[in-house]
């Protein structure tokens, strides 16, 4: 494929867990990278995002399958011949070179002469925001700064591909929004693919142009953010993706039956699905509403109202005794008042909305 | 309250007499070092600094009877010798044990764990057992008995400190490093010599420091391995202690301490600096 920077076939890893068994850390993962593309790998810990990208950077030895970039295998090749720098999660900063050394270091190796050396540090220095700080040591900076010496030294030298191995994680909350743009900016100015991996979905959906959902080393989904959390491929990356409100039950002629005998209207598109399947509705997708009328909704009593200043959430529950979340703009403050005195309301929902995913599984 | 008062102020007792026992005795032969008395010491006739001239071969009004260095010449000839043996044995020994080192704790082959604790057992062997083995070892092998049999038994448990200090500083290190170097373009070579050589170096200056002195005062095993015509200066002196207690023994020992203790300074601030 012309377009891919990066393309994974098969890539198989196992690891020997501490009590003998064996973890699979990659599982038969296909995965192309595009040209220019911020691809964020996401997953809760243990899930092979380290592993793979370890394996993108030459760390991780591929027990099957091949990786190749630019069109070049690279399965066997050894780390300092891979055209790929990485941000390291500690930064991993040369404690001993001083901050122009360690940006530097890549030419350097490369044994490109000083005084083109110092331009191209400079710039790249100049670029993450940390022009005249060339002569100070990495334990003379903050967190922040330590953060963006380590994506000076990574970008300096030009990869045709950018590995980010948690690199937010640890700066503050503030911060890390801050460089969450930055990030993707840096990104559309160097015209570099970005692979990024996180276990934070806010920042995968802020930054991504695709996401690639993993769990137990195998892909669950790879699909622009949007996507993702509008059509989750099933019910794990639905509950991984925010909060979500999930129904399981039969379809039987045009609705989803639950266990309970409750029933879900579902849209025109999904009338002629059968068999078992799991619903997803937002939290944002339902409205509030307190008169009975033709249009399809779910009678709940509200046990919860939480003020969050963008809007509200509510924590109601459905008849049957089904816990659901619903979130309110700010600008339905009468409606909430209302539910809160009440105690009770109806959630409005859209059939043509609603994200139906084969099978069963709602929580995890 | 005033429980507590004792328990503190019997501390503070405790300590000074702590520190009274380790740095008293040196106290006193820097001062006996400067007493004019030649024949009993321990009682103070006056200042003099000529046994420090003595032993460094100016000509002095001390008699020559209460002399016991028969030619300076002796002495320095000791001296030389156990400092370029010092030299020998820290290069060796600090080359040998880093890349030891260095060799078990990157890479896993079989054995690995056993070699490991072979190395400490140098350091455990008493010295006298060390020296015979050694004696014998040289002697069976038809090996001529001097500077170079005192280099290589030296050696031999020389190389286990250096092992010990570098292998501590290494456990202290962040393999992420060398990840970042090698994912930065640098071969293991340049690896090695850019960012874990720099890392490494106070460990290797710490090992090498301790060689030097353990080399320069070691007289058990060397005694044993020195043969007859070689002496270092650990020997001399014990040999002059047979002989009796002489104000010039004073004087030398002030002026090893110096030494050890310019060589330990300059260990700490090298250490102070790199951190």
């Amino acid at each position: 494929m012309q377009d891919a920077i990066v393309e994974l076939a098969g890539a198989r890893k196992v690891f020997a867990s501490p009590e003998g068994g064996e973890v699979k850390a990659l599982d038969n993962i296909y995965l192309d990278v595009r040209r220019n593309e911020f691809l964020t790998l996401l997953g809760p810990s243990g899930c092979g995002k380290t592993t793979l990208l370890q394996s993108i950077g030459g760390f991780v030895r591929l027990d099957a399958g091949t990786i190749s970039i630019d069109g070049a295998d690279m399965t066997r090749v050894p780390p300092h011949l891979r055209p790929v720098n990485t941000v390291f999660q500690n930064y991993a900063l040369f404690p001993h070179m001083s901050v122009e050394q360690n940006v530097g270091y890549a030419l350097e190796v490369r044994g490109i002469p000083a005084r083109e050396r110092r331009e191209k540090v400079g710039a790249a220095l100049v670029m993450v925001g940390l022009g005249g700080m060339e002569k100070r040591r990495p334990n003379q900076l903050s967190g922040g700064q330590q953060q963006r010496v380590a994506l000076a030294r990574a970008i300096v030298a030009r990869p045709k591909l950018l590995l980010l191995d948690e690199p937010l994680s640890a700066l503050d909350r503030g911060l890390r929004h801050s460089m969450q743009i930055e990030l993707k900016n840096l990104q559309n100015e160097l015209g570099i693919s970005f692979v990024f991996v996180t276990h934070d979905k806010e920042e995968a959906l802020t930054m991504s142009d695709r996401i690639a959902v993993l769990k137990h080393g195998r892909i669950q989904q790879i699909a622009a953010p949007r996507e993702i959390y509008d059509r989750p491929a099933n019910p794990f990356v639905a509950s991984f993706i925010g909060v979500s409100n999930m129904f399981e039950g039969s379809i039987d002629s045009g609705s989803l039956v639950m266990d309970r005998g409750e029933t879900l209207q579902l849209g025109r598109t999904l009338q002629d699905c059968k068999g078992r399947a799991t619903a997803v509705i937002r939290p944002e997708q339902f409205s509030l509403s307190f008169e009975q009328d033709t249009r399809a909704g779910i009678d709940v009593t509200i046990d919860q109202v939480i003020f969050v200043g963008a809007g509200f959430e509510l924590y109601a529950r459905t008849r049957g005794g089904r816990e659901l979340v619903v979130s309110a703009p700010a600008s339905a403050r009468d409606d909430v008042a209302r539910a809160e005195s009440d105690r009770r309301a109806r959630l409005i929902y859209v059939p043509a909305n609603i994200h139906l995913m084969p099978g069963e599984g709602g929580s995890q | 309250m005033s429980l507590n008062w004792l328990f503190r102020g019997g501390l503070v007792a405790y300590t000074a007499l702590f520190f009274a026992f380790i740095y008293l005795p040196l106290a006193l032969i820097a001062v006996y070092s400067f007493n004019s008395n030649p024949v009993n010491m321990m009682t103070w006739e006056g200042f003099t600094t000529d046994w420090y001239w003595q032993v460094l071969g100016f000509k002095t009004t001390v008699s020559e009877a209460a002399m016991y260095i028969e030619s300076t010449g002796q002495l320095l000839a000791a001296l030389r010798n156990s400092i370029v043996i010092a030299f020998s044995t820290t290069l060796i020994s600090t080359v040998l044990g880093t890349a030891l080192a260095l060799a078990l704790y990157r890479y896993d082959f079989l054995g690995a764990r056993t070699y490991r604790v072979l190395m400490f057992m140098p350091m455990l062997v008493p010295d006298i057992v060390l020296g015979i083995a050694l004696l014998i070892f040289f002697v069976n092998a038809g090996v001529h008995l001097g500077i170079g049999t005192i280099i290589i038994g030296q050696c031999t448990f020389l190389i286990s400190y250096v092992f010990i200090v570098v292998s501590s500083r290494l456990a202290g290190m962040d393999r992420s490093l060398e990840h970042a170097s090698a994912d930065l373009g640098a071969n293991e070579w340049v690896t090695f010599r850019k960012v874990v050589l720099p890392q490494l170096m106070p460990g290797v200056m710490g090992g090498a420091l301790l060689a030097f002195i353990i080399s320069m005062d070691d007289l058990v095993i060397t005694y044993f391995i020195a043969g007859t015509d070689v002496t270092t200066l650990p020997i001399f002196i014990f040999a002059m202690l047979r002989r009796g207690i002489k104000p010039e023994i004073n004087a030398i020992a002030v002026m090893m301490l110096t030494f050890s203790f310019l060589v330990a300074s300059l260990g700490l601030y090298l250490r102070s600096r790199q951190k």
